[in-house]
């Protein structure tokens, strides 16, 4: 009864228009008001309370890092490095994306920032060279959301702190299955460009290399900084992502000198607004995560999947197939908060490594991002590319099925996360 | 009738199994038994309502009804409360139960009040002591420049100073990748946290110090107390105290018991003998000092009942 | 009304600016700090959480107002202007319902902890639960000023949106494509 209330409640003041975080505050007030509790002080200290996070503290950081790299010239270079080590080969230009992609994943926390950038610099080339638009901007779309899978990760962040997770061991167990998501589409690419038979640009010379090289490779420090800083013990991700922000910062104003001041104060103020609408969102989702513990929905969850319990594969299908229905429409922030304290419970009660659950959990809802109806990064790649939304749609389809099918196969052989995970975790 | 029907939340910040929630548990059974099933107690813990001040914040506004946690940490609004914080203050568990039980702890309990919160009892945690990812502390001189995870607290930073540590204030949930990835070097806590917390797996030393003992105050929320009957205030009373007898038991023994699995997880365990204890003590002195001056006459109330308890013998 | 708030949007980011910059330097001073001296500075994580949450509800309340919050109009897109002016309406009152249940809550919570201390700054934690309550107010300003022109018709039926579909599409306009060199074309 209680799960109808918190769930016909959310999507009923949702269907209104209203937002997200405003619906997520008023299902509170309904299971308040259903388990007899109502008090408007409940509401008020589980908001605020709910921003109250060192943890969460990363994500401006990681926001702020991103959004420096792309004004400050940080981006610009490593695809222009990815361009020169893969472009010669067939299909050349899609794999540049996949590099570029990963390269860049590995500096920024969100999808967004990265697809922008892969989207204004390669689809143009793409496109010129004879590509398909339609493919070339699906490739796009799912190189872009490698970014949430290998750290840094916005997503990871908010998923270990609504999970109670050790962010730096989700962290680390992201870039294996990440680097795969990226062999996935490299492979449907290559499939893609055999039939395409497009000439690549020319070979680029050692020395054109090495300049790439250099140009970016203080950008490429940062990455390095973060995943040996995490791993090697030297600090907590917050302070990661502090240190990746500075050092952009540093970067593009003393090395590239591409930011200026009144750039800065964009960035900054840019940063600021987007941390507080996520921020809030989840602020908001902590109201509806306090009264579904002292409700004990997960309690209910758990005696409804009792006849999966026995078995953890047949559990994860069904959980993965119910993250896929709710991320074609949903966003990822608004799903890992509102899924997290349902299935944790859940998970954990059947014996599931949370770490790996984790990792399954961001990746699904990465390729939610460009499933439709609603894929936010297909609707950055067509506002970019300045294309329309059903072309991208149906040129991200093998690239998506690949992706789908990579998870599936961790799920099914959990070992391709937990080894890799396994190495990371030991000095 | 003088027992209506209600429901108590009585989260906690640690783990299901670790004594402060076998006293919980207890508690509720107690009550349970008092009141025919008339008021239930749930327990919620692993704190998923929020971390203790919240707490403490909800149960002012009425909206938690218990709770129970580091006495010490309710100085915010008892300042007088950070007197449990003194470094050294009793020297084992004997005193600390009487001087608990005794006036001086009730008077502190009683401050609450004008705090809307009202405390019943208080139970156990043990002794604090200190355990190290790499470098053992063998010796007073060892914490010397040893990057020491504090509680944020202002006594509390000025305590691992007075030992020659460099103080790294930083909140709880962080410490333990901390110190698997070397961002400090050790940190404070009652042998009963440790095992809970996993941090045998990112330490290899640990040094018995028993420098502060940590009371866990159980409390009730004014406004709902203020609804109760005469009759179901002495059941919630009685209860409290019945349990902390028990809980005592219970998580003494299970620190007795933790010690053993600690070594035997292949934790270094360094015992200092009493002349580097008495260094640590010495050194912190200013300290004890300095804080007597802020928290007035309730320091002397408190010294005075340690005495009586350590001739009582 | 609309340009008083517009002001106040703008002093609000003024101050969100300042205090993500103060958020950075805090925390990254800490490190500095930790590795250069090997110690740290006390109040560096306490101040910059209590940063972070009035950046959080500071900027809340200007998305309320620029309409940047994350939502769906995958319903009331699809219904005339009729339909669509109603949903706003009822929308509308139930956020001003929430808005003025966490005034009241947030107002309660400050007052309860007008005289409790922060444990490290020693800060009345009343500035703390402050963020909510000059968040609700603000926000509730906002909400009955739209509430008020949409029952009146001052509002046209083609901004009848209350939400945008994603954080990312936010950050996209945030993106300052004609500024970065990132998006500058190079041959
Ligand atoms: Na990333
Ligand atoms: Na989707």
């Amino acid at each position: 009864m209680t799960v109808i209330v918190f769930l016909g409640s959310l999507l009923a003041v949702m269907a209104l228009g209203v937002p997200i975080a405003y619906a997520l505050l008023l299902s509170g007030v309904a299971l308040m008001a259903q388990l007899d509790m109502t008090d408007a002080q409940i509401l008020a200290q589980n908001v605020i309370n709910g921003a109250d996070s060192f943890p969460l503290l990363a994500i401006p950081f990681f926001m702020l890092a991103g959004e420096i790299m792309n004004v400050g010239g940080l981006s610009r270079r490593i695809v222009h490095l990815a361009l020169t080590l893969v472009g010669h080969v067939r299909g050349g230009l899609g794999f540049v994306a996949i590099v570029a992609a990963c390269l860049l994943a590995a500096l920024s926390g969100s999808a967004v920032a990265d697809t922008a950038a892969l989207a204004a610099l390669l689809l143009p080339m793409m496109k010129r060279a004879g590509h398909d638009p339609a493919k070339s901007a699906g490739l796009i779309a799912s190189a872009g959301i490698i970014a949430p899978v290998i750290p840094p990760s916005i997503g990871f962040v908010i998923f270990g702190v609504a999970a109670n997770l050790s962010i730096s061991k989700l962290f680390l167990a992201g870039i294996v299955p990440g680097l795969l998501m990226g062999v996935s589409i490299a492979i449907a690419w290559w499939w893609v460009a055999k039939r395409e038979a497009i000439t690549p640009p020319p070979k680029a010379s050692l020395a054109e290399r090495l300049r790439a090289l250099r140009e970016a490779g203080w950008a490429l420090v940062l990455p390095v900084i973060v995943i040996v800083g995490l791993k090697m013990g030297v600090f907590t991700p917050t302070e990661a992502a502090v240190v990746a922000a500075v050092y952009a910062l540093l970067v593009s104003t003393l090395v590239y000198r591409e930011l200026g001041w009144h750039q800065l104060h964009e960035v900054f103020l840019s940063a600021a607004r987007t941390t507080a609408v996520i921020m809030f969102l989840v602020a908001a989702a902590m109201v509806s995560a306090w009264l579904i513990t002292v409700a004990d929905i997960p309690g209910q969850m758990i005696a409804l999947l009792e006849p999966f319990m026995g078995n953890q594969t047949l559990l994860l299908i069904a959980i993965m197939l119910l993250v896929m229905a709710v991320g074609t429409a949903m966003d990822m922030t608004p799903t890992i908060l509102i899924m997290t304290p349902v299935l944790m419970p859940v998970v954990k009660a059947a014996g599931i490594d949370p770490i790996y659950f984790g990792v399954l959990f961001i990746i699904n809802n990465a390729i939610g991002l460009i499933t439709p109806p609603v894929g936010t990064v297909l609707n950055v790649v067509a506002g970019v590319g300045k294309m329309k939304m059903d072309q991208v749609t149906r040129g991200v389809l093998p690239f998506m099925t690949a992706q789908f099918i990579v998870m599936f196969l961790m799920v099914i052989f959990p070992q391709i996360v937990t080894v890799p995970a396994q190495w990371f975790a030991t000095r | 009738n003088d027992i209506e029907t209600r429901t108590i939340k009585f989260p906690s910040a640690s783990n299901k199994g670790h004594p402060q929630v076998v006293g919980v548990e207890k508690f509720a059974e107690l009550v349970a038994q008092k009141t025919g099933g008339k008021i239930t107690v749930k327990p919620f813990p692993g704190g998923t309502l929020g971390p203790d001040l919240q707490t403490v914040s909800a149960m002012q506004g009425g909206t938690v009804e218990m709770t129970v946690m580091n006495a010490s940490l309710l100085a915010g609004n008892v300042k007088e409360m950070a007197v449990f914080d003194f470094p050294f203050l009793f020297n084992n568990t004997r005193e600390a139960d009487a001087v608990a039980d005794g006036p001086v702890g009730r008077k502190l309990l009683d401050k609450l009040q004008e705090r809307g919160l009202v405390g019943l009892a208080y139970w156990d945690l043990g002794f604090r002591q200190v355990h190290t990812a790499k470098k053992p502390i063998a010796k007073a001189d060892d914490f010397q420049g040893l990057k020491m995870r504090v509680i944020p607290t202002p006594l509390y930073v000025d305590f691992m100073k007075s030992l020659g540590a460099s103080p790294v204030p930083m909140p709880f949930t962080e410490t333990y990748t901390a110190l698997e990835q070397g961002a400090i070097d050790g940190m404070t806590n009652p042998l009963l946290n440790i095992l809970d917390g996993k941090y045998n797996e990112v330490s290899r030393h640990l040094t018995i110090t028993n420098h502060m003992y940590t009371p866990q105050a159980v409390i009730v929320s004014k406004k709902f107390w203020d609804k109760l009957g005469p009759v179901e205030q002495k059941i919630l009373r009685d209860a409290a105290q019945e349990t902390a007898v028990f809980q005592r038991k219970v998580a003494r023994d299970e620190a007795a018991r933790e010690l053993a699995d600690i070594r035997k997880k292949g934790m270094t365990v360094h015992e200092l003998p009493p002349e580097e204890i008495a260094k640590l003590r010495e050194r912190s002195k200013p300290v004890a000092e300095k804080y007597t001056k802020e928290l007035g006459p309730i320091v002397g109330e408190m010294m005075a009942a340690v005495e009586k308890a350590r001739a009582a013998k | 009304m609309t340009r008083w708030l517009d002001g106040w949007c703008r002093l609000l980011e003024r101050l969100m600016v300042a205090m993500l910059a103060a958020m950075v330097l805090l925390v990254a001073a800490n490190v500095l700090m930790r590795y250069a001296f090997n110690s740290g500075i006390t109040v560096s994580e306490e101040l910059a959480r209590w940063l972070f949450v009035w950046l959080t509800f500071l900027g809340a309340a200007v998305a309320v107002h620029r309409q940047a919050h994350l939502g769906t109009d995958m319903l009331t897109s699809r219904l005339g202007p009729g339909g669509r002016r109603v949903c706003r309406v009822v929308g509308q009152l139930l956020m001003l319902w929430a808005t003025v249940l966490l005034l009241r809550g947030a107002w309660q919570q400050a007052v309860i902890n007008l005289d409790v201390a922060a444990p490290v700054t020693g800060l009345p934690v009343a500035v703390f639960y402050a963020a909510g309550v000059v968040f609700a107010a603000t926000t509730g300003v906002m909400l009955a000023h739209d509430l008020w022109r949409t029952l009146s018709g001052r509002l046209g039926d083609d901004a009848l949106a209350m939400v945008q579909e994603s954080e990312d599409l936010a950050q996209i306009h945030e993106l300052q494509l004609d500024r970065s060199q990132t998006f500058k074309p190079h041959g």
